[in-house]
């Protein structure tokens, strides 16, 4: 694992990588600090973080993209894989060596409040949750950017499926609003929903059976449901999304609301991402 | 020292791997021996814990390769086909991070990589950064990777592709005095090649084992008999009355002829008379200059070529496409 973690610290301290995404990091946290805070003299460095959030957009995928994707590329895991060294151990060296990088970043924004303090009273305990939350929901997207790329052997793919996805995420509560909440609209929404889950089952086993034999099964539960209670359906993608949305806890924590279960639910995304990256590495020998 | 049992791998519907069975000892150099995708890396592969089996078992030195994978894998340095090269670091760098990678403790890791560095003799390059050396130097570089950590097996997948005449010369060498101390097994699709470092051919094709033997057995029983080649200035007629009295001989063909000089193939029994020599003496005796007198190999590509076709024949169905070419 350490050797790993050295490894990828080098390789991103030696190339421009690094050192473009904590510059850009910081930069943008530093542009919002001073806009927001110094100069509209708003004591809130939580929102500041808030609207800085959509850059990781651009930054995550800039980090991510070759973590495991080079690999499969230059066939170097080959060395990595009959090395005796357990898969998850190079997951998560992998992974500590991108949040090293951002943790950087943000021990020194940690200052920022403190200036803040210097002319004004600032709520310290909001500000600092606000940084926690902005922390652990760019760990969360770094784990799931890191399963992205070891899915695939071509950076640019692996950067534009991260891009979408962190965009996605980042706006899914307004495309939710797009939506009508009613119980028809809904019903379509999970109609479509089914089907992208029986092309992703198609796409990752090749079998044309299972998928439509699972469509048929969702479909139909689906139409039970409606038949006997259509209500269950009012409003459900927006529950949905707003449970499983990364920026939903992150909104809390900016606005200084801090709950053990917001910290506990980036946890686990971080560590479901990582198992499903170690799985996808070891299911490469089944290929 | 390995034991493969019943190997299969499947790729979809392609048996890449098909029922392979064997056994290789402790100290011996297996050569494996088989037409472009014959089956060669991914067998490879699957020995050294890359992919997966479809079935079968693997085990090294005792240890399963399913069961305990980390402790199996320890055991064995192994170049894939493509050397898996970090093209950003030095050389230097690269060998230190496979150290530490394969866990050589930090006491031993200075004399472990210095170890690796003189015995591929890539002192010169080592602080180079490896996507600026040349192909031969990548090729050393992989084999430098396989040898750290000093495992017991060393698998070595066409390690001579890309090598210039020289360097493969001494990349022979170095797998002759890897032998003593260690398992060895390499690739090739050239018989020759194998023949010359190898104690024991596997050879395979459509990814079953077509014959497992030692060189020395396979070679033998291929041996054609000794032929010449001889290539005068004079008619056929007047070489071949000077030399049908010469004791063994069997046979002497005209193969061409363009006017002034006429080229014979000559063939003989080996009475303990060297036939060569007598004919030198005769024709110097009777004033007719020779042009060239070269000794004919025995063919080792065709032992090899007449072996895969005869299997490419027994399994008709499937046997075109992979057909042996070299």
């Amino acid at each position: 694992m350490q050797a790993i973690y050295k490894k990828e610290m080098k390789a991103y301290l030696h190339s421009v990588v690094g050192w473009l995404f904590m510059a850009f990091l910081t930069a943008f946290i530093g542009l919002y600090f001073f806009y927001a805070n110094l100069l509209n003299g708003s004591p809130y460095f939580g929102y500041s973080l808030y609207s800085v959030s959509l850059i990781f957009v651009l930054t995550i995928p800039l980090l991510s993209m070759r973590i495991m994707a080079e690999e499969n590329k230059l066939k170097t895991d080959q060395l990595l894989l009959t090395a005796p060294v357990k898969t998850w151990k190079i997951v998560v060296g992998k992974y500590l060596s991108m949040v090293t990088l951002f943790t950087i970043v943000m021990l020194a924004s940690c200052i920022l409040p403190l200036i803040m303090t210097k002319y004004g009273t600032v709520n310290l305990k909001m500000s600092y949750v606000g940084i926690l939350g902005f922390y652990l929901l760019g760990c969360a997207y770094m784990a799931i950017g890191l399963f992205i790329s070891g899915i695939t052997e071509n950076q640019a793919m692996a950067a534009i499926l991260t891009f979408v996805f962190v965009l996605a995420t980042q706006l899914s509560d307004s495309i939710v609003g797009l939506f009508n909440s009613d119980s028809k609209s809904n019903f379509v929404v999970f109609t479509v929903l089914a089907i992208a889950i029986a092309g992703i089952l198609y796409l990752s086993m090749k079998n044309i059976f299972v998928s439509a034999v699972s469509f048929i099964v969702i479909e139909l539960v689906m139409i039970v449901l409606y038949l006997v209670n259509s209500s269950i359906f009012d409003g459900l993608a927006s529950k949905l999304v707003t449970g499983l949305s990364l920026v939903t806890p992150f909104a809390d924590m900016v606005s200084g609301v801090f709950e053990l279960k917001s910290v506990v639910f980036f946890l686990s995304v971080i560590i479901v991402f990582l198992y499903l990256a170690d799985n996808s590495l070891k299911k490469r020998r089944f290929n | 020292m390995i034991k493969v049992k019943n190997l299969v791998k499947k790729y979809g519907s392609f048996l890449a791997v098909d029922h392979l069975n064997f056994e290789v000892y402790d100290g011996q150099i297996l050569g494996f021996l088989g037409p472009n995708g014959a089956g060669k890396s991914t067998t490879m592969n699957i020995l050294t814990g890359y992919l997966s089996p479809t079935e079968g078992d693997i085990s090294i030195d005792g240890i399963d390769m399913f069961e305990e994978p980390e402790k199996a894998k320890a055991l064995i340095g192994y170049l894939p086909e493509k050397p898996p090269l970090y093209l950003d670091m030095t050389v230097y760098e690269y060998l230190w991070f496979v150290a530490e990678l394969k866990g050589v403790k930090k006491k031993e890791r200075f004399e472990e990589v210095k170890r690796v560095i003189e015995l591929t003799s890539i002192d010169n390059v080592k602080d180079k950064l490896i996507k600026h050396i040349s192909k031969g130097y990548k090729q050393r570089v992989g084999v430098a990777q396989a040898l750290i950590g000093n495992p017991k097996v060393i698998i070595l997948d066409e390690p001579t592709v890309g090598l210039d005449p020289a360097q493969i010369l001494e990349m022979r060498n170095l797998m002759r005095s890897l032998s003593k101390n260690h398992t060895v097994i390499l690739s090739s699709h050239i018989l020759s090649e194998v023949s010359e470092v190898c104690d024991t051919i596997l050879i395979i094709n459509s990814g079953k084992l077509i014959r497992m033997s030692s060189t020395e057995e396979l070679l033998s029983e291929f041996t054609v008999e000794d032929e010449i080649i001889l290539s005068v200035k004079a008619s056929y007629k007047d070489v071949f009355e000077l030399i049908k009295d010469i004791k063994g001989l069997k046979s002497a063909k005209e193969i061409s002829n363009d006017g002034t000089v006429t080229t014979l193939s000559i063939t003989w029994q080996d009475t303990g008379v060297d036939v060569k020599d007598e004919i030198t003496f005769k024709l110097a005796a009777n004033r007719i200059s020779i042009v060239e007198l070269k000794k004919e190999k025995k063919n080792l590509e065709e032992i090899f070529l007449t072996l895969v076709e005869k299997s490419n024949k027994v399994s008709d169905e499937e046997g075109e496409e992979n057909a042996g070419y070299l």
